[in-house]
């Protein structure tokens, strides 16, 4: 084994729910035996973000917000990679919310992991999109990823976890690396992760999280149905965890198959002069 | 119905009556068409480009649109020469006028052996040398739309400048041969009705003649068709952007012959998408291009910081208009330069190369993938809107120049051999050696954070200084890398031109005019315009007297780069400045240049 990136220890405080994420993931990861050297991990900015440091795997940090683009990028040149993207509420809601919208409609398959505490943790504090109004004078409406995600026509996998429920969590990860790793398209999910020192819902969480798989009426492939139940879950004072949307039908869907079918991709493509001289020769003699 | 009365003055070395007048001979003309947008000023533009080119003469056309999709005054331009050309003339020759603002517009650059042809359906002019032909009514009448009158006035003009009529047919052929049937046969038919009103007006038939030249086996295209077609050849093959005025063409063509050769093209939301999404590629190893103009530069500043810091070979095609902000998008412009040449947040190398024609435009952009990734930083192609849009005959794209260098890029078995991999190594020309993910065995961990060789984050100081001298130095030691300034005009000559860009046409055309009038000129075209060519532009300067900077924008940007690395040729330079949104013209270059010198 050639001396390379060594993992360094997390710079979350104890107790934070990121933790719970980085242990699902590797789970997630080793159970699906995902080679190392093939999986990507995107961060965002912030504490969530900087999850890929503290993994055996390729990663790149990307700037705030930017994280779905180069995720996208990763994927779309080199399908053979299993990517995922990692970040928290405000990159993915507030600075990232245009990227976030479109990569639902991309349908790249590539999983976005939204680790949402309803604060800005690392800037110590401040409302964040999805913050409850009132907190830290919020004003404005917290946003619902869920239902905004259930609203774009597209094969998604779509869910909830919480940090908290660990099981859960590695079992919602598991199906959507898969969902994936089968080149059926998009995967996201929220996962409620309580910022310890600036907003720790955990106690408040652990008794709000309704698992809506337990509900009457429930079935993932009915978007309508699955809009009104997290929308009256919500109205109803409690919080909606559990996979909110899969297709129907399992297609091969992902953006890259469509793009790149079998093809070896604009990575491994040979771009060689002499393999491709002819063809080249081709095209410059069609011009007039 | 009967054309109006032409209004025939005589040309000035008419001589004689009774005797036929001779056509007057043109080696380098030009026509203006104009009209409202959807009058087809652009089909007779094309059609006559294609007779011109039959006869092996240069061909440079330019289009005038406002930004808007349909209506509103646009005129298309053609100039047509024995000579190589890369610039608009500055007279008009022939105006074709489908309205009265394109005879307003018009006439004033109108030279004074001129002709105006008009489409008098509408409105009559009093200009002394014009013929109008009712062209709307002509062909709405026997072919039932007047939407042919465009292709009646090329046949008017066909008259006018005895061109051959077979070969004048075929071109039509050529044009509608693919829509074929009633397009092909209607346009034919416009063509004749257009001829015949021209045969019987008096003083039209045969009024110039056009020379033959020898620009054969040559093709007719755009800086950003060039820019795509350098894309696909260099080996890039992954490519996002976001549609703007005038760079849009560069993803329009990207799209088209990308997909062939595996490669994938995007579309992004926006201009940060589509540099992130080039830089994630990247990061996984492909080659990558985008292309934006001025506003989109802005927003791709903040992930071009990003690709100087992470290290991550990045190629930007920017295209300039007319700016601050919206500014005219369809206007010409080269007022990015100071931008990008300081652009970002922090600091960070990057290189610019600035093409001066097509084949420029295609070679470069293959050195561009080539130095992106083997010095693993942003690239810069920097274009202006006349290149961008504007159709020059060129010789053909050649691939002998053609490689794919990719650097200290590690195989997977070159990977596999090594003992230690550190994605931000320490080395003596501050490139490490980069294996992608996929690679077994190793991980590329790549930030945009301070990091140390590992990729580790890091706020040590001594780790910041040895990581910023790592990159800054790639200047230094990539200099005899970079594409070289090329030279034209006498060594000896003490008055000295530099310019980057598409005004390499109109400074190479002032050249020859100052040649004439007995004042050679040495003409220094920079392609690299960051970092300052110190090396090249030095020795240059020490060997003339006097330097005109010659750029378009009110600054003087290049200018100020160059006292800025250069404060010793303070003294020595000057500028020529043109930033109305217009192209300089020869003749504007050689009134400045005469009344300094």
């Amino acid at each position: 084994m050639v001396q390379n990136y060594k993992p360094v220890q997390p710079i979350w405080c104890p107790g934070c729910g990121d933790f719970g994420v980085l242990a699902a993931v590797k789970r997630a990861a080793a159970g699906l035996s995902i080679p190392t050297h093939e999986f990507v991990l995107v961060g965002g900015i912030g504490c969530s973000g900087s999850i890929h440091n503290f993994m055996e795997v390729n990663g790149i940090h990307a700037l705030h917000g930017r994280l779905l683009a180069q995720a996208v990028g990763v994927k779309l040149a080199n399908p053979s990679l299993t990517v995922v993207a990692a970040g928290g509420d405000g990159d993915g809601y507030a600075i990232g919310m245009g990227h976030f919208i479109h990569a639902f409609k991309k349908n790249v398959s590539i999983l976005y992991i939204v680790m949402n505490n309803e604060t800005y943790g690392l800037t110590k504090g401040q409302a964040s999109p999805t913050s409850e109004i009132g907190f830290e004078g919020n004003v404005e409406s917290p946003f619902m990823s869920i239902l905004t995600a259930l609203s774009i026509p597209a094969p998604n996998f779509i869910a909830r976890a919480f940090s908290g429920d660990p099981k859960g969590m590695t079992a919602i990860l598991t199906e959507a690396l898969k969902f994936n790793r089968e080149g059926r398209g998009f995967a996201f999910v929220e996962d409620l992760s309580p910022c310890v020192t600036y907003n720790d819902m955990y106690k408040l969480w652990r008794e709000k999280v309704l698992d809506v798989s337990t509900l009457e009426g429930y079935d993932p492939t009915d978007r309508k149905a699955m809009f009104r139940l997290c929308l009256e879950t919500t109205e109803s004072g409690r919080i909606p965890i559990g996979v909110m949307h899969r297709p129907k039908v399992a297609g091969r869907d992902g953006l890259e198959v469509k793009l790149v079918g079998d093809g070896p991709g604009p990575v491994r493509a040979d771009i060689g002069l002499e393999t491709n001289r002819a063809a080249y020769q081709k095209l410059l003699a069609g011009l007039s | 119905m009967s054309p109006a009365a032409a209004q025939i003055a005589p040309l000035p070395e008419q001589s004689g009556s009774g005797s036929p007048r001779p056509p007057l001979e043109l080696n380098d003309v030009s026509v203006m068409i104009g009209g409202q947008g959807g009058d087809g000023t652009l089909t007779v533009s094309d059609l006559l480009g294609r007779y011109f080119r039959k006869k092996g003469l240069y061909v440079y056309t330019s289009r005038n649109v406002l930004s808007r999709i349909r209506g509103g005054h646009a005129d298309a331009s053609i100039r047509a020469s024995q000579d190589p050309i890369a610039a608009v003339k500055s007279q008009v020759d022939v105006l074709v006028a489908f309205d009265n603002e394109a005879v307003e517009m018009g006439k004033t650059e109108l030279a004074s052996h001129g002709f105006i042809i008009y489409d008098s359906t509408t409105f009559h002019i009093a200009e002394p040398h014009s013929a109008g032909f009712p062209f709307a009514t002509m062909v709405g009448g026997p072919l039932g739309q007047p939407i042919f009158k465009n292709t009646a006035a090329y046949g008017a003009l066909s008259v006018l400048f005895g061109l051959d009529p077979a070969q004048t047919r075929a071109v039509i052929e050529e044009r509608f041969k693919r829509r074929g049937g009633e397009a092909l046969d209607k346009n034919l038919k416009a063509l004749e009705i257009g001829r015949k009103a021209a045969l019987a007006m008096p003083g039209v038939e045969n009024r110039y003649s056009i020379a033959s030249g020898d620009a054969h086996n040559m093709i007719l295209t755009t800086g950003n068709q060039a820019v795509a077609l350098g894309f696909v050849v260099g080996g890039g093959r992954f490519f996002a952007g976001y549609p703007i005025t005038p760079a849009t063409e560069i993803l329009e063509n990207v799209q088209r012959y990308l997909p062939a050769f595996g490669g994938v093209v995007r579309q992004a939301e926006d201009e940060l998408a589509a540099i992130n999404m080039i830089i994630g590629a990247s990061y996984a190893g492909a080659r990558v291009m985008t292309s934006t103009s001025g506003p989109g530069l802005a927003l791709m500043t903040e992930g071009m910081s990003h690709a100087g810091t992470a290290e991550i070979p990045v190629v930007i095609a920017d295209c300039q208009r007319v700016g601050p902000s919206t500014g005219q998008p369809t206007r010409h412009e080269q007022s990015d330069l100071s931008h990008l040449a300081n652009l970002g947040h922090g600091e960070f190398p990057r290189f610019i190369l600035a093409p001066a024609d097509p084949v420029d435009c295609f070679d470069l952009t293959v050195d561009a993938l080539n130095l992106a990734e083997r010095w693993r930083l942003p690239v810069i192609l920097l274009l202006d809107q006349a290149l961008s849009q504007n159709t020059a005959t060129s010789p053909r794209f050649d691939l002998s120049k053609v490689r794919v260098d990719r650097g200290k890029r590690l195989t997977p078995e070159a990977a596999a051999k090594l003992a230690q991999y550190k994605v931000y190594e320490f080395s003596s020309d501050g490139v490490s050696p980069y294996a992608p993910p996929g690679t077994p065995g190793l991980w590329a961990e790549v930030t945009g954070n301070e990091h140390d060789e590992w990729g580790h984050v890091s706020v040590n100081p001594s780790n910041r200084l040895h990581m910023m001298k790592k990159r800054m130095e790639k200047l230094v030691h990539a200099r005899s890398e970079l594409p070289p300034c090329r030279f034209y005009g006498p060594p000896s000559a003490k008055i000295g031109l530099i310019g980057f860009g598409s005004t390499s046409g109109p400074i190479l055309e002032a050249q020859r005019l100052l040649e004439h009038r007995g004042t050679p000129t040495r003409y220094l075209q920079a392609r690299t315009v960051f970092p300052v060519p110190v090396h090249e532009i030095d020795p240059f300067l020490k060997e003339v007297d006097v330097a005109y900077v010659i750029e378009h924008n009110y600054t003087g940007q290049f200018a100020r780069l160059l006292r800025e690395t250069m404060p010793w040729h303070h003294a020595k330079l000057r500028s020529i400045l043109k930033y109305d949104g217009l192209t300089f013209r020869a003749p504007q270059i050689v009134a400045e240049v005469k009344g300094v010198a």
